[in-house]
This record gives C-alpha cells, sequence and structure tokens, in this order.
C-alpha cells in the first residue's frame, strides 16, 4: 500500500512537471516580419536583438524589436529568453536612453497589437502566445 | 520641519502627470525619440550640514533634470544628445551642461566606437549616478558615487571602443568598454567649492585634462551574476588665481599621478538585488604651481541590498565606508591625517506608477573625512561651528520620468 502510494505521489508530481514545462515553452511563439529572411533564430539571438546590443539575425537579417506592455508572453519571454524581470528590463532600457548607448524599443499594447505590428513592418521581430493568429507574419524557429 | 515635507510631497504628487509617454517623431521616415527626467529632494539632518546644503534646517536645495533626443541615421549609426542641470546646494547652481553628444556606430555585437561628449563606464552606476529613477536609493553610496565629485568621472571628451563576446554558455559573456578623452570639470563642482574657501583660497579658471581608461564585465553563466572590473587613469591641470598668500597671483596644479581602480560585483535574482563595489583613487600632485607635493589616498567600498515586496515598494540597504589617508606633506609640513565616513542606509521606494516615484532614506553617519583636503561631503566653509562626529540625515525624494 505505502509503495502504491509512493508511486502515485511520484506520478502526479511528474505528471505537473511535464505540463508545467510544456506549457512554458510552448507558451510564447516568435514572429518576424516577412522581409525577415530567417526561418529560425537561436535563443543567443533573441536576447541579443532585444537587448539592442545587434540589429542583425546571423543570416543578415536586419531586426528591430518590438515588445508588449505586459500580459503572459511578455512576462514569459522576458523571464525565460532575456533572464530578466519586467522591472529590471525597463530600467536596462532606461539606462541605455539616458547614457546615450541605445534607444527605447518599440512597445505596443498586447499580443493583437505585436501580430499586426509585426506583420506591416519591416524587420520587426516580436514574440505572442502560441494562440494568438499571425496572419501577414511569419512564425520562427527556435533553435 | 515635517508639516513641510508633507507639503512638498502632495505639491509633487498633485503636479505630476499619471501618464505621459516618451514623445517620438519622424525626420525623414526616421524616428526620433525624446526622454526626460527631474527630481527634486529634501534633506534633513541633525548637526552638521551635509552636501553642501544647509541640511540642519532643511534644504529643498536638492533638484536636477535632463532631457534627449536621439535617433537612428541608419540601422547601426545612431546620434543623439542630452542636456543636464543641478542645483544641489551650491552644487550645479543651475549652470546647464552638455551632458552627452554621441554619434555611434555598432559595426556587429563584439565591436562598436562612439565618439563626441561620452558617458564614462567605471564601475556598476558611474554613467547612470544622475539618473534617479533608475535606482533604488536616493544617494548612491557616497564612498564610490560621491555627489560632489560626479564632475571628475561623469563623463569624457573622445571616443570608445567597446563590444561583447559570448564566451560559450558554460563561460558566460564578457563586455568591454574602453576609452580615452578629455575631462573639463564645471566651475560648481565640490573641488572647486572646496578650495575657495580658506586656507586654498584658489578659483579656478579652468580644471580638466586627459582622461582614459577601461572596464570589462563578465556575465557569469550563474544567472543574475555580474562580475567587473574598470580602471582610469588621468592626467589633470587646473589653472587659476590664489590669494593664499597675500596678493591675487596665477596658479596652476597638476597630476604626476592619478589613478582609479574599481572592482564590483551584482546579483540579481527575481526581486532582489545585490551590488558591491571598492574603489580605491589615488592622486600625487603638484600644488600652487610646483612650490607643494600632495598625495591623497581615497578608499571606499560598500554592500547594498534591495528587494521588491510589493508591485510598487522596494525595499533596500546599504553600508558604504569611506576612507581617506593624505600622508606627510613634503613641503608643507601637514602631518599625516586619514579620516573616514561610515555610512549605513535604509531606504523605502514607491513607485506610484511607470513614470513617477517617491524615496524615503535614513543616513546614520559616522565619521566626516577630512573636510579640509578632499570633498567628502562635509566641508569646513558649511559648517563653521565644530563638526560633530556622527551624522544622521533624512533624505525624501521624489522623481518623474519619461
Amino acid at each position: 500500500m505505502k509503495s502504491f502510494r509512493f508511486h502515485l505521489i511520484f506520478i502526479v508530481a511528474a505528471m505537473v512537471i511535464l505540463v508545467s514545462a510544456s506549457a512554458s515553452a510552448g507558451g510564447v511563439k516568435i514572429i518576424a516580419n516577412s522581409s525577415v529572411k530567417a526561418d529560425s533564430v537561436s535563443a543567443d539571438e533573441l536576447k541579443n536583438v532585444f537587448l539592442e546590443e545587434t540589429s542583425s539575425l546571423s543570416d543578415g537579417s536586419h531586426v528591430e524589436p518590438v515588445l508588449a506592455k505586459g500580459g503572459a508572453a511578455h512576462e514569459t519571454f522576458v523571464k525565460e529568453y532575456l533572464g530578466k524581470s519586467d522591472a529590471a528590463l525597463q530600467t536596462y532600457y532606461r539606462s541605455l536612453v539616458f547614457t546615450g548607448k541605445g534607444s527605447m524599443p518599440k512597445t505596443v499594447g498586447g499580443d493583437a497589437e505585436v501580430a499586426a505590428y509585426v506583420a506591416k513592418t519591416k524587420g520587426a521581430i516580436g514574440y505572442v502566445t502560441s494562440e494568438t493568429s499571425t496572419e501577414g507574419a511569419k512564425t520562427l524557429q527556435v533553435k | 520641519m515635517r508639516r513641510a515635507i508633507f507639503y512638498f510631497l502632495l505639491g509633487c504628487v498633485g503636479a505630476a502627470p499619471a501618464y505621459l509617454p516618451a514623445q517620438d517623431f519622424k525626420v525623414f521616415d526616421r524616428t526620433v525619440q525624446v526622454h526626460g527626467f527631474v527630481s527634486q529632494g529634501i534633506a534633513y539632518s541633525n548637526d552638521n550640514n551635509w552636501l553642501t546644503m544647509q541640511t540642519s534646517v532643511g534644504s529643498y536645495s536638492f533638484t536636477d533634470f535632463g532631457a534627449n533626443a536621439s535617433m537612428p541615421l541608419t540601422d547601426k549609426f545612431r546620434i543623439g544628445a542630452q542636456i543636464y542641470d543641478r542645483n544641489l546646494g551650491q552644487l550645479g547652481r543651475w549652470h546647464p551642461s552638455l551632458d552627452w553628444a554621441v554619434a555611434d556606430y555598432r559595426f556587429n555585437k563584439w565591436f562598436g566606437i562612439r565618439g563626441g561628449k561620452v558617458k564614462t563606464a567605471l564601475g556598476l552606476y558611474n554613467d547612470t549616478q544622475d539618473l534617479d529613477f533608475l535606482h533604488t536609493f536616493a544617494l548612491l553610496p557616497q564612498s564610490i558615487y560621491a555627489i560632489d565629485l560626479r564632475d571628475s568621472t561623469i563623463a569624457h571628451e573622445g571616443g570608445d571602443v567597446y563590444g561583447s563576446v559570448s564566451l560559450s554558455k558554460k563561460l558566460g559573456t564578457l563586455s568591454y568598454t574602453g576609452y580615452a578623452g578629455q575631462r573639463q570639470d564645471s566651475h560648481y563642482g565640490g573641488y572647486p567649492y572646496l578650495l575657495k574657501g580658506a586656507p586654498a583660497l584658489i578659483n579656478f579658471s579652468s580644471y580638466g585634462g586627459l582622461q582614459y581608461g577601461g572596464d570589462l564585465r563578465w556575465s557569469t553563466p550563474l544567472k543574475g551574476l555580474l562580475a567587473g572590473i574598470s580602471r582610469m587613469d588621468e592626467n589633470i591641470d587646473g589653472y587659476g588665481t590664489t590669494t593664499a598668500f597675500g596678493p591675487l597671483t596665477p596658479y596652476h596644479e597638476w597630476s604626476k599621478a592619478d589613478w582609479t581602480n574599481q572592482y564590483y560585483g551584482q546579483y540579481a535574482h527575481d526581486k532582489l538585488q545585490i551590488d558591491s563595489e571598492y574603489r580605491r583613487y589615488w592622486r600625487n600632485q603638484e600644488i600652487y604651481s610646483g612650490a607643494f607635493s600632495v598625495q591623497t589616498d581615497v578608499r571606499g567600498w560598500y554592500v547594498a541590498g534591495a528587494y521588491r515586496v510589493a508591485k510598487r515598494l522596494q525595499l533596500g540597504s546599504y553600508y558604504s565606508r569611506y576612507s581617506i589617508d593624505v600622508p606627510a606633506q613634503v613641503g608643507l609640513g601637514v602631518p599625516a591625517e586619514s579620516g573616514h565616513i561610515y555610512d549605513k542606509v535604509v531606504t523605502g521606494r514607491v513607485d506610484l506608477n511607470r513614470f513617477m516615484n517617491v524615496k524615503v532614506e535614513g543616513h546614520f553617519m559616522d565619521g566626516y573625512g577630512l573636510p579640509g583636503y578632499y570633498p567628502s561631503g562635509f566641508y569646513t566653509v558649511d559648517n563653521p561651528q565644530e563638526l560633530k562626529p556622527d551624522t544622521s540625515a533624512l533624505v525624501v525624494k521624489t522623481g518623474f520620468n519619461f
């Protein structure tokens, strides 16, 4: 009986971990304007682009990041891809802006606005939840 | 005094707009961004006057503001400029300055160049020390970021090379900055203010010189952990006049050796941030046109922690330790002396919205440095009475940025 209970707890715990892992991994998709040649992007490239350390992908495509003001996709993307909290990211951008070392990236309302902006803006790259309709934009695979 | 603080805060909060986005507009299809900030503080201390303000009776003379505009000219080339002004007791005195004005070309991630008047990379916060809204604390640790010596490190007219290199996932990222240029101090900084008074009686017409150095910072593979080292060398000349020997005579001082070493670390995880830095500043200079030689050895370090306890509330504390040694001076007949300031600080920061904050900060200081020799926040001219060994100070500050 003891053994059965142990196995049950183990299975439930494993399922919870698997479900939460797949939810965070599949929660966000990276989208880009159709002018961007690349079909995939590495996590490092994404970080470099969104932290304004580079303005192009490894294939030479020029990209401009667009951020959401908040929401689930924003929270996940900022934490998992940039390794920062939203407050720390805002501080980072402001330190660039007020020391002459960068500019404030384009920021729009939420998933729908990000998708619409990326679809119509040459070189734009952004993130939305997996369920968001992204007609007119291409989805990039994260390597 | 309490009533004054209350009305001061009430006025600031009531007058501030709840929402003011950055102002963007297009020029030749390129977006120009305009940003700005302003902060207003009030400082009150028990006995000693501090930071050139009459803090013993409460001082509102604690204001600064800046505004900038920048735009990309191409995908890799960007220009911009910022003006800055402050009135902090006897510092700044509402004389605006060009804070930075840069043209920046970034070839790729690992190499870029920028030129013009450039903010100097030195430790964690040298280039952002004026930007109150970026920091938990109303005053950064004065052992390293002395507000009265801002001019000496804040920017150089010259150029930088910079970039970052990903070592590997196991080794993290290295970022570097190398720079060279001219430093030109304001007439309204702490050093000119100190030397205007007795016994030096020096009035500078210019103070500055060559400044060069570098910064290397390592974002370690441990998420949120950063470590770095900075070095600055200087070759400084000050010209002016003095009445120290009676009649008005020309004055010149120059450095024979002038360097700063700084080591720092930062750990940020979720709502917690811990910073620590150590700086040593060494100066060997000829003063009174070569009549005397003076050495100054300043060491400072601090440990700071901040935790966001709620979305809009951050609490922080730091311990800052400053010491200065003035060895026996050749020709001056001055005995060896040393001074210190040990500062324990607690802070609460409330973010009223994304653009505005209020900070309340307590300082509990032991010592006052060496007021007659080198700026350290306490000045003889501001404290004609005997300086007391301990100082407690309350700083309330509010800031707005867009």
